[in-house]
């Protein structure tokens, strides 16, 4: 009996290696599913607060680049309202600018259906083939679970997880993130997927054979999820190759987001996700 | 005995701050980051029981889990190196060493050591990067990365290596 509990001692370590790589196993598949293991992530409370403090240190640093990229969409911005303000005045004779301006903002917000919550980046990565986000935005501030992000350069990810001040978010640099897209000025849609590598480097498959596509064509959300709104800017395209089984292109996607040098962004709540979930659900 | 405990801790947690604060923002050409926690596995001392090598190799690798997001991978890759460094180590020593050698360059001799940190740092990353790259579509990517990160993290931990025994 002395010898057997001596040879079972003498073997312990196994048991435990063992006990030890099945419990890692279990933490990395359970990962999968984000919405269960929150406490296991970045998002926990004192793994988001270490990372707030250093990102406050760092925003400083980044401040300037942060700035000029937020100038730069503006001006983007106003050019496009310009163009759209003209055409709507060439296509209706008895609405005119005076008209438009008096339209205050508050007024377009709201016809918008959308609300926008703004946070900041505190943990982000882009280097793993399954890449996370941590906001310092959560619950309380009205984030909710499947909601939209997007940065002043376009789509960012979909929040996967909330606590209560934190929300862990599904990057679009990750092999489970799939956006439903379209080619800007045409209704051909398709997913936009990402397959690991270069972080400015993504996919949008399910393209017809014979839709027309050029080359630096726009690709944006379409607006069928009702996580994005249509028309935010996703990215470019970069090639256009054959998919896998040669029924359709696949496009190579030059993302217009740089996801490794981002700080601020926004949360969209849409209102009208709800009924649109109802309606999947029935 | 507590002391070396706490010690050992201490040297762990400052590791950790450097892998989750600095080495993490890091990559290389956009490729993988230096690794630094392989190194608390590394210099566990001669004599440490098996069982607490890997309770040392879990601990540390979940909490760099925890703070890189990278739940269950950095876990799984240092309990792995955990299970192989003392009988490495035991291999590897002079056969007359003091019982609890703390493996360094002067206490194991420069190229010895080097061996020694190559074979566990390689070790670490085959089963990081493997995990890692789970269903990777890019096999020449993750091996890049593999190689970027394994020659960042190798010249990192003889640095810091030189700089705490800084008399070799």
């Amino acid at each position: 009996m002395h010898d057997f509990i001596e040879r079972l001692t003498a073997y312990v370590h196994w048991a435990l290696f063992l006990l030890l790589e099945v419990t890692s196993g279990f933490l990395l598949f359970q990962h999968n599913h984000y919405q269960g293991s929150v406490w296991f992530t970045q998002a926990n409370i004192v793994a988001a607060q270490v990372h707030e403090w250093e990102s406050e240190v760092l925003s400083f640093l980044r401040m300037p680049a942060e700035n000029a990229a937020l100038v730069r969409r503006n001006i983007a911005l106003q050019q496009q309202n310009d163009v759209l303000r003209h055409e709507l005045i060439s296509q209706s004779n008895n609405f005119t600018i005076s008209q438009l301006d008096s339209l205050t903002n508050r007024q377009i917000v709201k016809s918008s259906n959308c609300q926008m919550i703004e946070a900041q980046i505190i943990d982000n990565s882009v280097r793993k083939r399954d890449n996370m986000l941590v906001i310092n935005a959560g619950s309380e501030d009205g984030v909710a679970p499947e909601m939209g992000v997007v940065s002043g350069t376009g789509v960012v990810g979909i929040v996967s997880a909330v606590t209560p001040h934190h929300a862990l978010v599904m990057s679009i640099l990750n092999s489970h993130s799939s956006i439903s897209c379209r080619l800007r000025g045409t209704e051909y849609f398709g997913y936009l997927k990402w397959k690991g590598g270069k972080p400015l480097r993504a996919y949008m498959d399910d393209v017809p054979r014979h839709a027309h596509i050029k080359k630096g064509a726009v690709v944006e959300t379409n607006g069928f999820s009702a996580v994005f709104p249509a028309g935010i800017f996703l990215g470019k395209v970069a090639e256009i190759k054959n998919s896998s089984d040669g029924l359709a292109y696949e496009l190579e996607i030059l993302l217009s987001t740089d996801l490794a040098n981002i700080r601020h962004v926004a949360v969209i709540n849409n209102h009208d996700k709800a009924e649109l979930d109802s309606l999947y659900q029935q | 005995m507590i002391t070396t405990i706490l010690k050992r801790m201490a040297w762990a947690l400052l590791l950790l701050a450097i892998q989750v604060l600095v080495l993490d923002q890091v990559h290389p050409w956009g490729y993988g980051a230096p690794l630094l926690c392989p190194l608390i596995v590394i210099t566990l001392p001669l004599g440490t029981s098996r069982t607490e090598a890997l309770l040392w190799g879990f601990g540390t690798g979940f909490i760099a889990d925890i703070f890189a997001g990278t739940s269950g991978i950095s876990s799984a890759a240092l309990t792995f190196i955990a299970f192989l460094q003392p009988p490495l180590l035991e291999l590897m020593v002079p056969r007359d060493s003091e019982e609890e050698l703390r493996p360094s360059f002067s206490t194991m001799g420069r190229w010895n050591y080097l061996q020694f940190i190559a074979i566990l740092l390689l070790l670490h990353h085959l089963v990081w990067f493997a995990l890692e790259g789970f269903s990777y579509f890019f096999l020449k990517d993750i091996l890049i990365s593999m190689g970027v990160s394994y020659a960042a993290s190798l010249l990192l931990i003889i640095l810091v290596e030189h700089v705490r025994n800084p008399k070799n």
